[in-house]
C-alpha cells in the first residue's frame, strides 16, 4: 500500500511516497513552485510515482501540507506543515527536541514532547525576515549563487552588521555596505548571524536539545554553523531536510 | 420613499463602524432558523438600529457623546441626557486616510477612528456633541490632540497604578470635572436620581450580557463567540437591545450548533478588543474548527464583570472604583487582568488560550509575554499568539496557525484518551528500510 505526502511550499514543492508496511521512503521529488500550483503538483508527482513504475490507482491516500496545501487538487486530506515537520523530523530522529524550520517564506521553531507530538511553535510574521527568500534576495543581489553563500561566509573576517530584518530594508543596507567597499564574504556572514539571530529571540531561553534544522535553507551551506553560534546549542541538518514536511504528510495519510 | 430604499440610504448613510460587517457563522456554525434566530437576527443590524435610536434621541433634546474607550463612565454622560456612542473604529477602508497624519506603524484601532473622523464617514462622530476620552496608551493620547483640532473634546487624565489609593482620588477628581463639563454643555444637573437611574441601567445591561457570555460555560454552548460579540451594540442600554437580550436568555439554551460544539476546541480569546468591522480572527478561528467560548477583552467580558453600586453614599466614587480597576494593559501591573484570565479558564474551561495583538499595541505587545507564561506555565494551556492588523492579507497564515494549533491539541487529547503516558512512541511503526529520499 503506498501512501503520499505533498508539500506544497511557498518556493518549492516536495513529493514523499512511502511503503505502508514499513513505513519506508520508496520515492521523493522537488520542484520549483510557479504561478500554476495545482498543475505544478499534479505534474511532479506523477513524475516520482514513474520512479517507482506505479499510476495513481495504486496510491491508498495523499495528505497535502504547507501553504499551498489547498491548491493540490488530489490530496485526500490536508494537515498543517506544523503537525507534518514533527512526524516527519520524529520518524527521521525520535530523540528530536526542538525543530527549527526555516522555508522560503516564514520559519518557525517547534518543540516536541518525547512522544514526538507538538508541544508548541513559534512562527515569524507577516514578512519575508529570516527566510529563505532573504537569503535568495542577498545571494541576487551579491550575485552569486544561493549554494555558494556558505563557501563565501566561511571566508569572513569579521560579519558585517546587519541590522534590518526587512528584505526590502536590508537590501538597501546591502547597497550601502557594499558602497563603502566591504567585502562580500562579510555582508552573507552579517546576513546569516542576523537570520540566526532572529530565530534564536524567537526560541526563548529554554531550547531542549537535540536541535533538528529543516526547510530549504538547512541546506544553505553556514546556516547551521551560524544557528549554533546564535542559539549557544548544537544543531543537527536533518537527514532529509528539505522534504521532512512530505515525509511526515506521508507517514500522516497511512493512519 | 418606499421603506425599502429608506432602509437601504440608512445602510449607505450608515457606512463606517458601521459597515455592515458579514453576519456570524453564515454557513458554518448557524444551524437552520428556529427562535433563536429572532435575537441574534436582531443585532445583524445592530449599526442600523443604533442610528435610529440616535437620530430619535436627538429629535427629542438628546445629545450624541462620543466614547473611545471602556474606562468611560457611560452612566455619567447618560445621567446629563447624553447618549454614549463607541467610536472606536473597526474599518481597514479608513487607514489610509489616517496615515496622511498618523505614523503607519502604530495600532490599527486608533488609525481607523481617526480615519473615519478624516473622512467624516462615521455618522456617529459627525452627529456628536462632544468626545470623551482618556490618557490610557500613548498612542491614542497622540492621537486625540490631532482629534481636538476638529471635533470638541475632553480627555480624562487616568492614573495608571490601580493599587494606588492616590491614583484612585485623582482618577475622582477627574470624573468630578467631566461631570460638570457635561452639566455646563448639556446645561444641566446631573443629580443623584438621574445617576442611580443610569447606574442601574447600566448594571442591568452588564448583568444581561454576563448571563448572555456565561451561556458560553456550557459544555455545549448554544452560540458562537462570534455570535456573542455581535450582540454587542456601539450604543449601551437601548431598551430594543435589552429585550432582545432577556429574550435570547430564554431561546438559546439547547440550541445546537452544526458543526456541533463538541467537535470544536474551546478557545479562551485575550488581548485587544475587536471593534465592529475588526471580528476576523474570530471568525478565523471559528471556521478553523475552533469555539470562541470566552473573550477577555473589552469587547467581552473585561468591561462587564463588575458592576457599579448603585446604593453607594457617594456615587461618584463608586464609579470612579469600578472603571479604574478595568484591566486594562495601560495599568502597572497589571495584576487584575491575570487574575481574570485565571477565574475565567476556571470558569469557561477552555482547551487553549489565544492572544489577538493589534500590530504596534505596545502595552498588549509587552504584556504578552506574562500572559504566555501564565497560560503555558500555570494553567497548562497551549498559547498562541496572534499578531495583526486589519488588513485580511495575513488571513492564510493565521488560519494555518490556528489549524496547527487545534491539531496540536487533538493530538494531546488522542494521548490522553488512548492513555499513553507521555513518552512512549505513539505505536509509530519506525522505518526499517534504508530511506533513499532525495535519490532523484
Amino acid at each position: 500500500m503506498i501512501y503520499a505526502g505533498i508539500d506544497a511550499g511557498s518556493r518549492t514543492i516536495k513529493v514523499v511516497l512511502v511503503n505502508g508496511n514499513d513505513l519506508s521512503v520508496m520515492a521523493s521529488g522537488v520542484a520549483d513552485q510557479g504561478l500554476t500550483q495545482t498543475a505544478l503538483a499534479s505534474k511532479l508527482f506523477d513524475r516520482v510515482l514513474k520512479k517507482v513504475g506505479v499510476n495513481r490507482r495504486r496510491v491508498r491516500k495523499v495528505l497535502a501540507t504547507g501553504w499551498g496545501r489547498d491548491t493540490v487538487a488530489f490530496a485526500d486530506t490536508t494537515i498543517t506543515e506544523i503537525t507534518c515537520q514533527a512526524c516527519g523530523v520524529y520518524h527521521e530522529r525520535g530523540d528530536a527536541k526542538t525543530v527549527i524550520d526555516i522555508g522560503g517564506q516564514d520559519s518557525k521553531l517547534l518543540r516536541l514532547d518525547t512522544d514526538g507530538k507538538v508541544r508548541d511553535f513559534v512562527m515569524s510574521d507577516r514578512c519575508a525576515a529570516g527566510t529563505g527568500r532573504f537569503l535568495e534576495v542577498v545571494a541576487a543581489r551579491l550575485n552569486v549563487k544561493l549554494a555558494d553563500l556558505g563557501r563565501l561566509a566561511g571566508r569572513a573576517g569579521k560579519p558585517s552588521a546587519i541590522s534590518s530584518m526587512c528584505v526590502v530594508f536590508a537590501e538597501t543596507e546591502i547597497i550601502g555596505l557594499l558602497a563603502s567597499n566591504e567585502k562580500a564574504e562579510n555582508i552573507v556572514a552579517g546576513i546569516q548571524k542576523s537570520i540566526a539571530s532572529r530565530i534564536a529571540s524567537m526560541a526563548g531561553r529554554t531550547i531542549a536539545e537535540p536541535v533538528v534544522f529543516t526547510g530549504g535553507v538547512a541546506l544553505v551551506p553556514g546556516m547551521a554553523k551560524a544557528l549554533e553560534a546564535a542559539l549557544g546549542h548544537p544543531v543537527h541538518v536533518a537527514r532529509h531536510a528539505q522534504l521532512t514536511g512530505a515525509l511526515g504528510a506521508a507517514i500522516l495519510s497511512s493512519r | 420613499m418606499s421603506e425599502q430604499s429608506k432602509k437601504k440610504s440608512v445602510h449607505k448613510q450608515a457606512r463606517g463602524p458601521c459597515r455592515p460587517s458579514t453576519s456570524p457563522g453564515k454557513g458554518k456554525g448557524r444551524p437552520a432558523p428556529g427562535a433563536a434566530d429572532g435575537p441574534l437576527a436582531w443585532f445583524d443590524d445592530m449599526v442600523t438600529h443604533c442610528l435610529g435610536y440616535a437620530e430619535a434621541r436627538m429629535k427629542q433634546g438628546g445629545h450624541i457623546v462620543g466614547i473611545t474607550c471602556e474606562y468611560t463612565p457611560r452612566e455619567l454622560i447618560m445621567a446629563a441626557g447624553g447618549i454614549p456612542v463607541c467610536l472606536c473604529g473597526g474599518n481597514e477602508d479608513t487607514i489610509t486616510a489616517a496615515e496622511e497624519f498618523l505614523p503607519s506603524n502604530l495600532c490599527p484601532l486608533i488609525k481607523s477612528t481617526f480615519g473615519y473622523s478624516v473622512l467624516k464617514e462615521n455618522p456617529f462622530l459627525e452627529m456628536a456633541d462632544i468626545v470623551i476620552a482618556e490618557t490610557t496608551c500613548d498612542g491614542k493620547k497622540k492621537m486625540y490632540e490631532l482629534l481636538a483640532e476638529s471635533r470638541s473634546m475632553h480627555v480624562l487624565e487616568l492614573t495608571q497604578k490601580p493599587a494606588d489609593p492616590h491614583a484612585l482620588e485623582h482618577w475622582v477628581l477627574e470624573l468630578r470635572e467631566l461631570k460638570r463639563v457635561l452639566e455646563k454643555r448639556f446645561q444641566t444637573s446631573i443629580t443623584r436620581d438621574k445617576l442611580k437611574g443610569a447606574i442601574a441601567l447600566m448594571n442591568r445591561e452588564r448583568q444581561l450580557r454576563r448571563k448572555l457570555a456565561g451561556l458560553m460555560k456550557s459544555d455545549m454552548p448554544p452560540l458562537t463567540g462570534r455570535e456573542l460579540l455581535n450582540m454587542k451594540s456601539i450604543i449601551a442600554c437601548m431598551p430594543a437591545d435589552l429585550e432582545q437580550y432577556e429574550k435570547a436568555l430564554q431561546v438559546l439554551p439547547g440550541r445546537k450548533l452544526d458543526p456541533p460544539a463538541s467537535e470544536r476546541i474551546r478557545v479562551l480569546l485575550t488581548g485587544v478588543p475587536m471593534p465592529h468591522g475588526a471580528e476576523r480572527v474570530v471568525d478565523l478561528i471559528e471556521e478553523n474548527g475552533g469555539l470562541v467560548v470566552c473573550q477577555e477583552n473589552c469587547t467581552g467580558l473585561k468591561p462587564i464583570m463588575d458592576d457599579v453600586d448603585a446604593g453607594a453614599e457617594d456615587l461618584m466614587c463608586a464609579l470612579a472604583e469600578k472603571y479604574f480597576h478595568l484591566p486594562c494593559s495601560v495599568m502597572t501591573p497589571n495584576v487584575r487582568r491575570f487574575d481574570l484570565l485565571r477565574r475565567l479558564a476556571a470558569e469557561y474551561r477552555p482547551e487553549c488560550i489565544v492572544e489577538v495583538i493589534w500590530q504596534a499595541c505596545l502595552t498588549y505587545d509587552v504584556e504578552s509575554f506574562s500572559v504566555k507564561r501564565l497560560a503555558e506555565k500555570e494553567l497548562d494551556l497551549p498559547y498562541l499568539r496572534i499578531d495583526t492588523d486589519y488588513s485580511p492579507s495575513d488571513s492564510a497564515r493565521i488560519s494555518m496557525r490556528t489549524q496547527a494549533l487545534f491539531e496540536t491539541i487533538r493530538a494531546r487529547i488522542e494521548t490522553r484518551k488512548r492513555g499513553v503516558p507521555p513518552g512512549e512512541p505513539q505505536g509509530l511503526e519506525r522505518s526499517t528500510g534504508q530511506n533513499d529520499l532525495c535519490r532523484d
